[in-house]
């Protein structure tokens, strides 16, 4: 399942950010344009250092185990989203990963009343910050307005998604 | 209040109050479902596959439902017991959802749902014509309407409201919440003055105890066949308009969006309460044909604007066209199958199969709708769903006969058989 994947990622990629300063190695190499308001900034989603997928060997030996405290880590499946200036943004609803397993997209769930009149859109990931607010809350907070997402397309199964980044533009995954 | 089988029913103050409460009461349990589970269960980290199956077997229960669900009530000596279970099975889905949100049990709950539903709807107007009989039933079936769209439009204001500001769980225990004074105003209704053979669509004051008219028979009566087949284009042309229309007004309008979908979905409901007993009349003195013609033709143009008008304020006034469309239909659905069962002891079964003919145009809707707006734009789709309507227009125009017994009351009253 491509959530729980995501999931996974996410959490790999917040281990990474507590410990801090291990150089964010550059897959990709776009993350200059975060607002200096988000004080921990978005990790780099290809943040696989602490455990690197070998092949499992085929001797016995027991696999590694990581603890993650439950305010270090968290699901985001149907999780809501804010925006900068605090609207309410829809909840995600589903994480699209490539073949290397990189996080591209979430789709949220955005807009309506009573579930009438709202629909799927996919944002890129690095539009996503991932802010543990102080306490046990945690926010995700998207780098776009209503204003901005609103004409972002609907997501569609067996056709390209069109996924919506950052900077406000639409690019199309293949 | 043995009632001799000539003369006409004198339902009590008290039991009329009842139902109307009741029927108030019914549309708010029924608000916090329908598309708002797919929200709600998202907000609860479930999947889109598995919202997508539990929302298909719930409408494909609620289709099939509609004929059992009819022929049940039909064959129920108390109708008002029938109706207190549905309402305490609805308001234990409710319950379950909130409580217990993993997929069996989430799957059983909207099964549950989708079977008292059917039966529910049925019930009530069973109740209403066990009540009055079929000379003041036009009347009834508005005051019906106006209470089950007030219900409706204040519950989707309150709970939109509860699930904004409390949590998406909250409104299902609202809704299970509201079990109490459902049942509350059902008892206060004296059961005997809900007559079963009137319910049934009988009339007591021309046959004692007849049995039911065989189903084979019901089924070749051209007016009802026309009208089915009329209410299936309507559906068709309906269903899927809001919706549309919901996710135009989003790419629109960004932060005014929300409001202005409610405001579409609560504006139409008050159109609805205050016309509706007065179309509900004017069924009994013009006829059903003109109302009927009058409430198709609003459906045309409708999507015609929708088509046209691009400013988001406009079409929330333009949507309130919905709101006559839908208290015509409100009221002409069940009274027009009133007229046509009169005497035949089939009038929920009836109901049952003009229910699954809505069912069916409002399944296929969204999909046709959909298609057209993915290919050629959400104009071209409302253009689509306006020439829908206009197919249905024509119909009812050239093909549906007045079907107002003769003369109102007493003496004569051939349904509209040949």
């Amino acid at each position: 399942m491509r959530v729980g994947l995501g999931m996974i990622l996410l959490g790999a990629a917040l281990i990474a950010l507590s410990a801090t300063a291990q150089t964010p190695t550059a897959p990709s190499g776009t993350d200059s344009a975060q607002p200096p308001a988000e004080p921990p900034g978005a990790p780099p989603p290809a943040a696989a250092s602490p455990a690197p997928p070998s092949p499992t060997p085929p001797s016995p030996t027991p696999p590694s185990v990581t603890v993650l405290g439950s305010q270090e880590v968290q699901g985001i499946l149907g999780r809501e989203i804010r925006s900068t200036a605090d609207e309410n943004m829809g909840r995600i609803v589903d994480v699209l990963v490539d073949g290397e397993g990189r996080t591209r997209a979430a789709i949220i769930d955005f807009g309506g009343f009573l579930g009438v009149g709202s629909r799927k859109i996919a944002i890129d990931w690095k539009a996503l910050h991932f802010v543990p607010a102080a306490g046990k809350k945690y926010g995700i907070v998207l780098e776009l307005t209503r204003d901005q997402v609103k004409t972002a397309p609907e997501v569609k199964d067996g056709k390209p998604t069109i996924v919506l980044g950052a900077s406000g533009n639409l690019e199309s995954l293949p | 209040m043995a009632e001799p089988a000539c003369a006409l029913p004198h339902p009590s103050r008290r039991s009329l109050r009842g139902l109307d409460w009741f029927i108030f009461l019914v549309a708010d349990l029924q608000t916090g479902f329908g598309p708002f589970v797919a929200v709600y269960l998202t907000s609860e980290k479930w999947t889109q596959v598995e919202i997508g199956l539990v929302l298909s077997v719930a409408g494909l229960v609620a289709l099939v439902g509609q004929m059992p669900g009819g022929a049940l009530v039909d064959a129920a000596r108390s109708e008002r017991t029938v109706a207190a279970v549905a309402v305490t099975l609805i308001a234990a889905a409710a319950l379950t959802y909130a409580l217990w949100p993993v997929f069996p049990a989430v799957l059983a709950a909207a099964t549950m749902h989708a079977a008292a539903s059917c039966v529910l709807g049925p019930a009530i107007a069973a109740i209403s014509l066990g009540l009055v009989g079929h000379s003041a039933i036009g009347e009834r079936f508005g005051r019906n309407a106006r209470f089950a769209s007030l219900g409706a439009g204040l519950s989707a204001a309150v709970m939109g409201g509860v699930g904004y500001f409390f949590s998406t769980s909250a409104v299902f225990f609202v809704t299970a919440a509201l079990l109490g004074p459902a049942l509350f105003v059902l008892r206060r209704m004296a059961w005997q003055e809900i007559d079963p053979e009137r319910a049934h669509g009988n009339m007591p004051e021309h046959h004692i105890h007849e049995p039911p008219i065989d189903v084979r028979s019901l089924l070749t009566r051209r007016p009802l066949l026309i009208f089915g087949g009329c209410i299936l284009l309507f559906h068709l042309a309906n269903a899927a308009m809001l919706p549309l229309m919901g996710s135009v007004l989003t790419t629109r309008s960004s932060e005014w969006a929300t409001v202005l979908i409610a405001a579409c979905m609560v504006g139409p409901q008050f159109v609805v309460a205050a016309s509706s007993p007065w179309i509900g009349r004017q069924a009994q003195k013009w006829g059903r044909r003109p109302l009927l013609i009058a409430g198709f033709a609003a459906l045309p143009v409708r999507g015609l604007l929708f088509a046209t008008v691009t400013d988001p304020y406009l079409l929330v006034a333009v949507q309130l066209l919905d709101g006559l469309t839908a208290a015509v239909f409100a009221v002409m659905v069940p009274l027009t199958v009133a007229d046509l069962t009169r005497d035949t002891g089939r009038f929920n079964l009836t109901q049952g199969i003009i229910g699954t003919m809505m069912g069916v145009g409002a399944a296929l809707s969204p999909t046709l709708a959909g298609y057209i707006s993915d290919h050629a734009g959400s104009a071209t789709a409302f253009l689509g769903l306006a020439a829908i309507g206009v197919v249905g227009f024509a119909a009812v125009w050239l093909a549906m006969p007045e079907t107002r017994p003769a003369a109102n009351g007493a003496e004569d009253a051939r349904p509209g058989t040949d």
